[in-house]
């Protein structure tokens, strides 16, 4: 199936003439044009439908919710200014916010003029009603732990509403913030039992740059400019349509046919063909997400940080960026991607050293006794099963190549690749030895969930059974702190005993790549969202 | 009679429980739930757990079927888990363009298999019988992305006569229904024809066999011999008979008015049956996994009782 896909991407491509023999120099992009215009519709290729216009009832893709943010206010915009700095926040739906004296009440003041798509105005109540949806433990929303350290939500005023905290942290403001505001009026009248199977389509009532067209399931979403919104002359669009076609060639196909003006994933190797096309620009942006190889620091050797380093050393990881992600990612340094402001700068990728590799791996007992050329640990041979998701054809590239280079340094590679659910089951289990996978940063930097020693009572997403006391204590210490500064200095302690360590092999630093016509203007794509100023977007006259 | 059709029926049933029941069992012993697909870190795993508290999944195997058995058996096939809303509607929305998919393609495919078939049994082993014997042996080979993507670069994208993808614009919702008729048949074309190109050669083959084994009868050299000519003997004499196959191979292809084709739909942008499986089977979706089943299976067994009544209707041999 997976070799089937790539070939029909790669077929159509060559069909189409952008075969790597076909090149065309591509011309520098347009220049905007001075005044943007009213008027148009931008088609956005999008693999997969909207689960559900209601964010509460389960767990939204990151797509989906770029989707909401376009039909659902937030009470501020956090701003992808995060690589100095934790992110800062912009007015939205609320114009100005305070925090006490005591830093345990946060006070915000709503746009007056803010309308739900009925005429209703949203108010206060609507804020206070979100914060009791969220808490609800009848709901199974995965954010609900983002509000654990909120007390309460009081309504003042219609436009005024007071968050009161049971403790004060840095991201106060981020919690207060997260998750979109509902319409209490129309939704607060069904039964929350009912919710996670209700179809939310039927009872929208929006309040955002745009309102809900028509929604043809698994085919397409219309949005349409809403003329009541608060921040007028945005949007300059009259329609944005989310087209869902699930397969990749068919996107790129119909970018360059001028059928859809946006692709949120280009992969790397048609990028590269991509880039020559006149009428396609692509945008490289740096993500939060990073590849890793997790091994089982719970299995002996791999429990021996020598036997984990060696292994890092022995694969030519610069090699798997040029290669398989065709340059479009960038060698990661440690447990933070270099492009957030809490990562050690200070910090470097171990080398390529397959020399040092051998000889940490002859220290540590994994030698080659029998003669067959690969290495043993105590009389038996030495295999590592390397589990990667069976969709993922990039990770089975990589995994040739990781097989590869470690068969020079005499270490056995089995690559098994897994349908994802049961390759997460597997790591939830513990039963694997390494796996290869990515992680996305989230921009709130908390390292407690992925490198703090796994306790047997609060579950972890430290699968790989990472464990070292001084990171514990670091990263408590860390979360303890208010003055992100001083905070700063544990992160960057921790980090760089978790590079000591290798409890993963950090790979690369990926690069979300979005193709977008040229026509299209405007557009500022940045790694909070690639619909992130959406309502300012407007088409070439 | 009645007691033939009874048993019949109750056979069914237990055919389709046991698949159903298997399913399930299979499902559940696969390792990885509905929340262990939540691979995004920003989903704590006390959030997984709170969504396998929430859909039933932290209860025992045996809790779960029977709770899935007695709803089942009431009728009500639960909600999705994926799609957070009834499993029929789930189902009612993809299975008609599924049916519209498939039936066009078979009907393409029967076409066109009948066509090649007949030509080729006409005059075997002639210059025709070879390149078509050829051209439907390709078909038959071919794998259908690779008919797709030839398809869509020829007649989608380098000459734009059909839509490359989806049942309709957008914009179409707006059309009468006659101008959404012609909009819903102007983008049915490729992947139909994707279904219909890449089945027909199969068709073709067993047509030609049948066909040829019909001329050797000696009905048809008594036919000959009466001075009925070799076109009219192989339409009226040999096809009819020649046909009698063609109902198991119709009767076998009813899965799929269901089923639907992951592959083409996928290409085409197509809502049906296909994606939706392959949705459900990647979460873990229990409730729609169950009812697809259910309903694949059920038409495996209609499909298999229609081919036995469309048989003994057709050929009168089976009536005794």
């Amino acid at each position: 199936m997976v070799r089937g896909k790539r070939l029909w991407i790669s077929l159509l491509f060559l069909l189409l003439g952008l075969g790597p023999g076909c090149s065309k120099k591509a011309p520098s992009p347009s220049p905007p044009s001075t005044e943007p215009v009213h008027g148009g519709q931008v088609t956005i290729a999008v693999t997969q439908d909207i689960s559900s216009f209601n964010e509460y009832t389960g767990f939204a893709e990151s797509t989906e919710l770029a989707i909401l943010d376009l039909l659902f206010p937030s009470l501020l915009i956090e701003q992808p200014d995060y690589e100095q700095h934790p992110p800062s926040f912009a007015p939205n739906l609320a114009v100005s916010w305070a925090f006490s004296e005591d830093n345990r009440t946060l006070t915000f003041h709503l746009r007056p003029n803010a309308r739900w798509s009925d005429g209703t105005p949203v108010t206060a109540e609507d804020v206070a009603f979100t914060f009791r949806v969220q808490k609800d433990s009848r709901l199974p929303w995965s954010g609900q732990e983002i509000k654990d350290f909120i007390e309460a939500v009081e309504v003042v005023s219609p436009t005024e509403v007071r968050f009161r905290f049971s403790r004060t942290y840095p991201y106060q403001l981020m919690d207060a913030n997260d998750g979109h505001i509902l319409p209490a009026h129309a939704w607060g009248k069904i039964p929350i039992e009912e919710w996670t199977h209700t179809d939310f389509s039927r009872h929208l009532v929006t309040s955002g740059p745009f309102r809900v067209a028509s929604h043809v399931p698994q085919q397409s979403l219309t949005l349409a400019r809403d003329p009541a919104y608060w921040d007028p002359p945005k949007p300059y669009l009259d329609r944005v349509v989310f087209k869902i076609i699930p397969d990749t060639g068919q996107q790129l196909s119909q970018l360059l046919a001028g059928l859809v003006d946006v692709v949120l994933m280009v992969p790397p190797r048609e990028a590269a063909e991509l880039k020559r096309h006149p009428k396609v620009e692509v945008v490289e942006v740096p993500s939060r997400v990073w590849g890793y190889i997790g091994w089982n620091n719970r299995r002996p050797p791999l429990s021996d940080r020598r036997v984990r380093r060696a292994l890092t050393l022995a694969i030519n990881r610069q090699a798997i960026v040029d290669t398989v992600y065709w340059g479009f990612a960038r060698l990661a340094k440690g447990p933070i991607p270099s492009t957030m402001w809490a990562a050690n700068r200070n910090l470097e990728p171990l080398p390529y050293d397959p020399a040092q590799a051998a000889a940490l791996l002859d220290a540590a007992g994994v030698r080659d006794t029998n003669g067959d050329g690969f290495r043993d640990w105590q009389g038996k041979a030495f295999t590592v099963e390397l589990l990667y998701p069976s969709v993922n054809t990039l990770r089975a590239q990589a995994a040739v190549m990781i097989q590869a280079d470690l068969a020079k340094v005499g270490v056995k590679v089995q690559p098994t690749p897994m349908e994802f659910t049961a390759m997460m089951a597997r790591q939830e289990a513990g039963n694997f030895d390494a796996v290869l996978s990515a992680w996305e940063e989230a921009t709130k930097v908390d390292m407690a969930s992925l490198w703090v020693t796994p306790s047997a009572t609060a579950g972890s997403n430290n699968f790989v059974g990472y464990s070292n006391p001084e990171v514990d204590l670091l990263v408590a210490q860390a979360r303890e702190e208010n003055d992100l500064d001083k905070a700063k200095v544990f992160w960057d302690r921790a980090q760089e005993l978790i590079v000591e360590d290798q409890p993963v092999t950090f790979l690369y630093e990926g690069v979300q790549l979005v193709g977008i016509s040229r026509r299209i203007k405007g557009a500022n794509i940045n790694p909070a969202s690639v619909f992130f100023n959406l309502p300012e977007w407007y088409c070439e006259p | 009679m009645t007691a033939r059709l009874i048993r019949r029926l109750a056979a069914s049933i237990f055919v389709v429980w046991l698949v159903a029941s298997g399913t399930f069992f299979l499902v559940a012993l696969t390792p990885g739930d509905l929340a262990s697909k939540m691979g995004d870190p920003r989903i704590s795993p006390a959030a997984r757990q709170r969504l396998r508290e929430h859909f039933g999944l932290d209860r025992p195997i045996w809790q779960r079927y029977s709770s899935w058995l007695a709803h089942a058996v009431s009728g009500d096939l639960g909600d999705s888990f994926l799609f957070r809303r009834p499993v029929r509607e789930v189902l009612a929305q993809a299975l008609p363009n599924t049916a519209l998919l498939a039936c066009w393609g078979l009907f393409l495919e029967l076409a066109l298999g009948l066509a090649l078939g007949l030509v080729q049994a006409y005059k075997p082993h002639s210059f025709w019988d070879r390149l078509l014997s050829g051209l439907s042996l390709a078909a038959y080979a071919m794998p259908a992305f690779l008919v797709a993507a030839v398809l869509l670069w020829l007649l989608a994208y380098t000459f734009p006569v059909f839509p490359p993808s989806h049942m309709a614009e957008p914009q179409a919702l707006g059309l009468s229904f006659w101008g959404r008729l012609a909009e819903t048949a102007r983008h049915l074309a490729l992947p139909a024809l994707t279904v219909g190109l890449t089945g027909c050669g199969a068709v073709a083959r067993y047509l030609r066999g049948s066909l040829l084994d019909e001329k050797r009868q000696a009905y048809m050299l008594a036919a000959l011999a009466r001075g009925c000519s070799k076109r009219r003997a192989l339409l009226l004499h040999a096809l009819p008979n020649a046909l009698l196959p063609m109902i198991t191979v119709l009767g076998l292809s009813l899965p799929f008015l269901v089923s639907g084709s992951l592959v083409v739909e996928v290409i085409f942008s197509w809502p049906g049956m296909g994606q939706v499986f392959y949705a459900a089977v990647t979460a873990r979706d229990v409730p729609l996994i169950q009812a697809g089943t259910v309903l694949v299976t059920a038409a495996v067994v209609a499909g298999n009782w229609l081919a036995d009544v469309a048989y003994s209707w057709a050929d009168p041999r089976m009536r005794g």
